[in-house]
């Protein structure tokens, strides 16, 4: 490590205790309303306490994940299988593009009640929201991915005797693959967006539910250790998602 | 070398020594239909004995490139006259055709080695005799120790001699190349234009070099043909008896190589100013 960077890293952990110890004197000395603000300590005894003394949270956790996965999965399988099939019957694509721009615009969060109706209350409609947020993302960047195909490759490989389905599968498809990857990297975040977000409207399980709950108690450190955990949970997603692009698109 | 051995070219040799590995009789190229359209190329006629290297040369938009494409099978639209390249109407992916562009084209998620066997690979030759073919290949233009390297690791000249590579890996006897050097430094496209003579000369094939570049048409080709501005016609179509093998790099002092560089300079010259348009 440099000496550089290792003045970075302790530059930043100045900041991250000043400012934990700035709020925990803050709320300690009634300077900030603890009901509104929570409290450092108070958030790292919920933490504590959900994921070891009582180990509540896990189960949470793991109703959220899992949407997220399901939503995530389901969602993006399918969008890159409409987007290929885009791809090869483009009279389907034409048909279909104003129908899904209207669908694609409509705010997918409003339809979480609807959702909540046909699929119950359960893990179900969490999913119902999580694909459909995926789906339109990944979608997009698919068709984006086919049609930035470069034009050199296809005329060589035209040139050279390649048959239509060659030049899809050793050239359309592989240049498409890094769009439809950072296309994928933000369908799991929506994914997971979706899922908490139809959890905060109504919900058996999961870290939504559990926030709205909560919040509607005024434990407001539980909120606000919530929120860290839903913030980490993204940030380790994207950490994810950028490893697994790394050693897949070497090339790049 | 064995395996390079060009079975085609052979054969065409054999069975009737007089004939043409390309040949062209008044072709005509219009784009565009009635009052609108455009004459790209006006009669033009000329042939290739097998194992030839010819280039074309002559000012942007002569329709040197559109009779690579013609030759190619890519062109649509139906041109007057005839065209046949070993005896047959051109059609795209014809396997006796390998074609070469000025952007090297290669793939950039595979590497050297991948992309030196991609025509192979694409015509269907077993992909052990393809790795074996390519690697020799690359390591014939310099490339041998940057086989596993992908395109982004590679400098422009690297990747044209890849590019080489692909072509020469194709057991096709007709080669169509268009500028394959246009965009590289003048040292580097010194030592390509010796690459290319090195593995041409190892085993010939007919060659059609589309090039804007005098000096590069001289040192390389058997003939040159200089077309005019468009209407492309043909100027002149002039032998460059310079003996073979040749330096590319070494000629570039040599004297009968600065007078036939001179004498087409004139030509194309003509070319471009006695236009009655």
């Amino acid at each position: 490590m440099t000496t550089r960077s290792r003045l970075t890293i302790a530059a930043h952990v100045v900041f991250i205790v000043a400012f934990i110890g700035l709020w925990e004197l803050a709320s300690s000395h009634d300077l900030l309303d603890r009901t509104f603000f929570g409290r450092p300590s108070g958030i790292a005894l919920f933490l504590w306490k959900g994921f070891v003394t009582d180990g509540k949270l896990w189960l949470e956790l793991g109703y959220t994940l899992f949407g997220a996965a399901v939503s995530f999965l389901a969602g993006s399988i399918a969008a890159v299988s409409v987007g290929l099939l885009f791809m090869v019957v483009p009279r389907f694509h034409r048909a279909a593009e104003p129908y899904l721009t209207l669908l694609n615009a409509m705010p997918r969060i409003a339809l979480a009640p609807l959702f909540l109706l046909w699929f119950g209350l359960g893990v179900g409609s969490k999913i119902a929201v999580g694909c459909s947020l995926t789906f339109f993302i990944v979608l997009s960047a698919t068709v984006a991915g086919i049609r930035g195909a470069n034009s050199d490759h296809t005329i060589l490989s035209r040139a050279l005797g390649a048959s239509q389905r060659q030049v899809f599968f050793k050239v359309t498809l592989p240049s498409a693959v890094p769009v439809i990857f950072s296309g994928l990297r933000l369908g799991l975040i929506f994914a997971l967006l979706g899922v908490v977000g139809a959890e905060l409207i109504a919900a058996e399980h999961g870290l939504g539910q559990t926030l709205a709950y909560l919040q509607s108690t005024f434990s407001m450190d539980g909120v606000m250790g919530l929120l860290f955990l839903l913030a980490l949970l993204g940030l380790g997603v994207t950490a994810l998602m950028n490893r697994l692009e790394r050693s897949l698109l070497a090339w790049q | 070398m064995q395996n390079l051995a060009v079975p085609a070219v052979a054969l065409e040799r054999d069975n009737a020594p007089d004939a043409h590995a390309i040949e062209l009789r008044d072709l005509t190229v219009r784009f565009g239909t009635g009052t609108g359209s455009v004459l790209a190329v006006d009669r033009v006629s000329f042939s290739l004995a097998p194992g030839e290297f010819v280039s074309l040369v002559g000012p942007s938009g002569c329709g040197k490139t559109t009779i690579l494409n013609l030759l190619t099978g890519l062109l649509t639209d139906r041109p007057e006259g005839d065209v046949r390249v070993l005896g047959k109407s051109p059609s795209a992916g014809n396997p006796d055709i390998a074609y070469m562009l000025a952007r090297d084209s290669l793939l950039p998620w595979r590497t050297a080695l991948g992309n030196a066997v991609y025509g192979m690979e694409i015509r269907g030759v077993p992909r052990s005799k393809c790795e074996e073919q390519a690697m020799m290949l690359l390591q014939r233009v310099g490339l041998g120790d940057f086989a596993d390297k992908y395109p982004k690791a590679l400098s422009h000249g690297m990747r044209q001699r890849c590019a080489l590579a692909r072509t020469f890996a194709l057991q096709s006897p007709v080669f169509l190349m268009d500028e394959p050097f246009g965009a590289l430094d003048a040292q580097t496209k010194l030592q390509l234009e010796d690459v290319l003579m090195d593995l041409w000369s190892a085993n010939k094939r007919t060659v059609v070099f589309v090039t804007h570049d005098l000096a590069e048409a001289v040192a390389l080709s058997d003939r040159v043909i200089v077309m005019s501005a468009r209407p492309g016609r043909i100027v002149a179509d002039v032998r460059i008896e310079l003996p073979r093998p040749r330096n590319v790099r070494a000629l570039q002092k040599d004297t009968t190589f600065h007078k036939l560089y001179a004498r087409l300079w004139s030509l194309l010259e003509q070319g471009m100013s006695s236009h009655d348009h």
